[in-house]
């Protein structure tokens, strides 16, 4: 990945909304259809955004309103959203070198979701250290309120919008795969990296579309870290 | 909502922002131990491989399409292609999601709907 420090045009913060732009063609369609199926089970349209607003996960919050409403015991519903999460331990611990000790970072670990940590672990590196917090508050505010606004959209009038623009919940979400793709591909710079990244990949598509969405990306992580070992310690003993 | 409705919506949100957190903490404290007693602070090398994978992955799970069919897929790899093929020329993020969503775009509309 490019590590080269970058200097920036405009204000830090300003540079954050801008590379966070992208995120919104997948945020805010799932946010609408979030907020829509939620006053359909049953949930008020305050506490709908409310939800959006503190939970901030996507696939939980989905299947917290579905659980809820199934009437599944409230403890189970608690275990099983904050286990879909358990793969956000690896975010933090991934930026850390990147961050300063300004305390205003605790707040702002609110808003590390799948999207902006993949957005971050490209981008902070290549901005000088001053820059960092600036740029985060800016990506990541953009990301949380454009998840919050698209709730509320679709918990009062989601029905209507869908009804009238069904495309958009088909063709816009398809911005993250490639955000996600324009970050990843700078990692492929040779073989090792680009065997792991692929393996990782490949088996996550496998493993979504046998109906495992929510340990998808854990077990695909995982497979790829397992191959990167593999290869390198094949590589180690045919170099001794 | 009825309370424990409240209480358990109360326990994901803190739930979820303490698992974002915590680790992230536990990093910090743990590289400014090491840097102070070797003179280096690096991060354990799983956690280097396990960032990139991850967003591999999660490059992978966005990847499949809401509707799965063969078209759903041709118009998949249509976009990452475009995708790909500007990002080699511009080595920025904006335009190849941009030419990317429209190339998707266009073969959802012309070909699946």
């Amino acid at each position: 990945m490019n590590t080269a420090t970058q200097t920036l045009a405009g204000t830090p913060w300003k540079q954050g909304v801008k590379d966070a732009i992208p995120l919104l063609g997948g945020y805010i369609p799932v946010a609408i259809s979030f907020g829509l199926i939620s006053v359909q089970s049953g949930f008020s349209v305050l506490e709908t955004v409310l939800i959006s607003a503190f939970i901030y996960a996507g696939a939980s919050q989905f299947l917290f309103v579905a659980m809820a409403a199934s009437g599944a015991p409230l403890w189970f519903v608690v275990i099983m959203t904050l286990l879909i999460n358990a793969r956000h331990v690896v975010y933090g611990p991934n930026l850390s070198p990147y961050l300063n000790q300004d305390k205003k970072w605790l707040p702002l670990m609110h808003g590390l979701t799948d999207q902006i940590f993949a957005l971050a672990h490209a981008r902070l590196p290549q901005l000088p250290d001053q820059a960092r917090i600036g740029w985060y508050t800016g990506a990541a505010v953009l990301a949380w309120l454009s998840w919050i606004a698209g709730t509320a959209l679709g918990a009062i009038a989601g029905g209507e919008l869908t009804q009238r623009w069904p495309l958009i919940n088909d063709i816009l979400p398809f911005a993250l795969p490639a955000l996600f793709f324009v970050l990843i591909v700078p990692r492929c710079n040779n073989r090792l990296w680009t065997l792991t990244i692929a393996l990782s990949a490949v088996s996550a598509v496998i493993l979504k579309v046998s109906g495992y969405p929510n340990v998808a990306i854990p077990l695909a992580a995982l497979c790829g870290a397992a191959l990167f070992y593999a290869l390198k310690n094949q590589r180690d003993m045919g170099g001794q | 909502m009825e309370m424990s409705m409240w209480l358990a919506l109360a326990s994901i949100a803190i739930g979820t922002y303490l698992i974002r957190l915590l680790p992230y903490i536990w990093m910090k404290r743990s590289l400014a131990k090491r840097q102070t007693e070797d003179g280096v602070g690096s991060m354990p090398t799983w956690l280097t491989i396990l960032g990139p994978t991850m967003i591999a992955a999660m490059f992978g799970t966005s990847l499949v399409p809401a509707h799965s069919g063969a078209l759903s897929w041709l118009a998949t790899g249509v976009g990452i292609l475009v995708t790909y093929g500007v990002w080699t020329r511009t080595r920025s993020m904006g335009l190849p999601i941009l030419f990317g969503v429209l190339a998707f775009g266009i073969v959802m509309l012309f070909f699946v709907f």
